[in-house]
């Protein structure tokens, strides 16, 4: 299984692209309600990037459900050490 | 681009903005983007971009309306990146998801309170309702869907003056009959087919098609279709896309806008054919024979098919003259004729001083030529001595040249003229003139001996495409910018106090068409010059006067006492600023540059003088429209 702490650490990464805000630390329980610019709009650039950054493809039910950082960093860590 | 160089050149764009450095902040975000990056680096493109002020960047402001039924959020972020590198800053108004008919039929929609320029009709072949149980009924159905969308249209255009833009249907990669739905006539993939067709067909002035389905095929019918992001947010197609497509939409609102490419300056050697004709010659070079001989000959198909729908042909070499002309003359499988190319440069001046020559000659601007060379040297120093000049870079292999060339979509139009076919004739024929302006003693004589007419008519059926577009891709001779669409003009013509008229000449050398357009408008007792454009071509040979005798004549029947013109000064126009001064007008405005000025018109007001013998059109009162 993929290291979480070095899925967090990329994940990061691309909250700090998407949002353009290097100052953002992300952490388990965060929700679209701890950033402003999180909406559904944004929700899609954001799982579109995150796609990029691991080489997955998530399907369509997923990308409804990535509401929240942990559940992401499960997600992703499963996905991508298959 | 790998994540972290894109990291590393955003944060230097970053940087620049925080130091309020628009123009240097929008000069890297060009660098760094391309219209084939991925989703996530066109975002964050668009997000820098959202960040700069128009202003600053000296961006024309544009309303674009678009109706879609789809999501298209990120998408018209990433468009309004792409619009502005064409120099407009895009305000765009999305009516609410799904309700494009609504929108279009109600009156009271916020769509006719913003009153845009384009509207965009951002349908996808998802929406495209045909109902067709068998072959015999897919006519009659289709003819029925299509209807359903010119309504639309008419709606629009019956409440606004502004171009559509439809979408046709994007056919999708997969059908329940496979391959068999080719042979079917009420398959899916075929009634979407003859759907596309007949939009194509029965799309009036004023309504331009965006070939959806054309672009999906481009891109991969298999990437194009990205159905995740259908079933989780209505998105119909991937977000790879997008950045092409905006690309794409741009250059053709571009065309919209008058700012099309006009004119291809290529190179010989190695560009037209394989080899060096000086030191090969005409046996030696590579046309015709062999992978590559072929592949320059095809060159040279796409480039006399440019020259057929209006583009400019110039040569630019570094050769001698009557060496670089032998191909032309006497080699069996070159494609291209001296009599398509308007001008022909072969010396050994530099390159940038030549191309400089050639918008000369032709009269056009550096901003409508596009440079084709094979040598990487001479294009860089093309690009950096004329940076209005494009110059795409070309691969070695002459097999990929005409793709690297229409990748960049430089030549757009949204119309095509009778002038269009024959422009190169036209050009060639002013080279003529020019020779005989030499020889004659002085200018009067010259003038005289060309025995010139003008035919001047209304706006017609059949000249109304011509008019349109010389109004809207004129910046030169253009006086007040204004812009008309086709539907525009129409209307216009049909009002009482507007006179619209347009000029013709011809003269001993040839038919020069169609060059100039009028739009007056009568006030009171004064005749307003609302709109006056005219082509270069025909400079220096007194249609100026004779329009502006013609346009006294209207004043004297429409009962006003004077002649009113403005000048608007545009980066452009410059050629025109003492037109008023010129021909007997006196300045009564000058607020920034923008002046006003007056003729006033008594009965003996003279005429002024022009050699050219008036005619006027007799055709056009049958076919008038307006």
């Amino acid at each position: 299984m993929t290291d979480l702490s070095s899925v967090k650490h990329r994940l990061n990464q691309v909250f700090c692209d998407v949002f353009e805000d290097d100052s953002i630390e992300i952490f388990d329980a965060m929700t679209a309600a701890d950033i402003d610019e999180w909406d559904s709009v944004t929700h899609i650039t954001l799982v579109l990037a995150v796609e990029k950054e691991f080489g997955v493809r998530l399907n369509a039910a997923e990308v409804g459900k990535l509401d929240n950082v942990g559940e992401m960093i499960k997600l992703l860590a499963r996905r991508s050490a298959k | 681009m790998e994540a972290s160089e894109l990291r590393g050149k955003i944060a230097e764009v970053k940087g620049l903005i925080a130091n309020q450095d628009w123009i240097s902040a929008f000069a890297r975000l060009t660098a760094l983007s391309s219209p084939e990056n991925d989703f996530v680096s066109q975002a964050r493109v668009a997000r820098l971009y959202s960040g700069l002020p128009a202003a600053a960047l000296g961006l024309k402001s544009i309303r674009i309306a678009i109706l879609a039924s789809s999501t298209v959020d990120h998408f018209t972020d990433v468009l309004k990146y792409w619009i502005a590198r064409e120099g407009f800053a895009a305000e765009i108004w999305s009516a609410p998801f799904n309700t494009i008919e609504a929108t279009a039929f109600d009156q009271s929609s916020p769509l006719y309170d913003f009153a845009p320029d384009l509207v965009w009709i951002f349908t996808t072949g998802r929406d495209v309702r045909i109902e067709a149980d068998d072959e015999s009924q897919a006519t009659a159905a289709v003819t029925e869907t299509v209807r359903r969308t010119q309504a639309l249209w008419t709606a629009i255009r019956s409440r606004m003056d502004c171009t559509i833009l439809q979408n046709n249907a994007d056919i999708p990669a997969n059908d329940s009959l496979g391959n068999f739905a080719a042979q079917t006539g009420s398959s899916r993939r075929n009634l979407l087919r003859l759907y596309n067709l007949e939009l194509g067909r029965t799309a009036p002035a004023g309504v331009l098609l965006y070939d959806l389905e054309h672009f999906s095929a481009l891109h991969g019918k298999e990437r194009w279709a990205d159905t995740r992001y259908w079933y989780h947010s209505k998105h119909a197609f991937a977000h790879g896309a997008y950045g092409k497509l905006a690309f794409h939409a741009a250059r053709l609102l571009s065309a919209l806008k008058g700012r099309s490419r006009k004119c291809i300056v290529v190179d010989l050697d190695n560009t037209l054919w394989g080899g060096v004709i000086g030191d090969d010659g005409l046996a030696g070079i590579r046309l015709g024979n062999g992978a590559d001989g072929e592949a320059f000959v095809d060159f040279q198909r796409w480039l006399r098919a440019m020259k057929d729908r209006g583009v400019i042909l110039a040569v630019c070499s570094k050769n001698e003259r009557n060496t670089a002309m032998e191909p032309f003359r006497s080699h069996p499988d070159c494609v291209l004729k001296l009599e398509d190319i308007a001008v022909f440069t072969a010396n050994w001046t530099n390159k940038a001083d030549n191309i400089r020559d050639i918008a000369g000659t032709l009269n056009i601007g550096l901003d409508s030529l596009v440079f084709v060379d094979d040598n990487p040297v001479e294009r860089d120093f093309v690009r950096t001595q004329l940076p209005d000049v494009a110059v795409p870079d070309l691969p070695e292999d002459p097999a990929c040249y005409i793709e690297a060339i229409e990748r960049h979509r430089y030549f757009e139009t949204v119309s095509l003229s009778a002038e269009d076919r024959v422009r190169t004739q036209l050009y060639r024929e002013n080279a003529k003139r020019a020779e005989l302006r030499n020889s004659a003693g002085d200018i009067g004589e010259y003038l005289r001996s060309l025995d010139m007419v003008s035919e001047s008519g209304r706006v017609d059926a059949f000249h109304l495409p011509r008019m349109a577009q010389l109004i809207n891709k004129s910046n030169q001779f253009h006086l007040t910018g204004n812009r008309y669409s086709e539907a525009e003009l129409k209307r216009l013509a049909g009002l009482p106090e507007y006179i619209v008229r347009y000029f013709k000449l011809r003269d001993r050398i040839g038919d020069s068409g169609l060059i100039s357009v009028i739009v007056l408008l009568a006030r009171g007792s004064e005749l307003y010059v609302d709109t006056w454009v005219m082509s270069c071509r025909v400079l220096g040979r007194t249609m100026e006067e004779f329009i502006c005798n013609t346009v006294v004549d209207a004043a004297r029947q429409a009962k006003c006492r004077a002649v009113v013109g403005r000048y608007l000064p545009s980066p452009k126009n410059k050629l025109v600023t003492g037109l008023y001064q010129r021909l007997g007008f006196e300045k009564i405005a000058d607020v920034e540059g923008e002046t006003t000025w007056r003729l006033d018109i008594g009965p003996d007001t003279p005429d002024l003088v022009s050699h050219i013998r008036g005619e006027v059109a007799r055709a056009s009162e049958v076919l008038d429209v307006a």
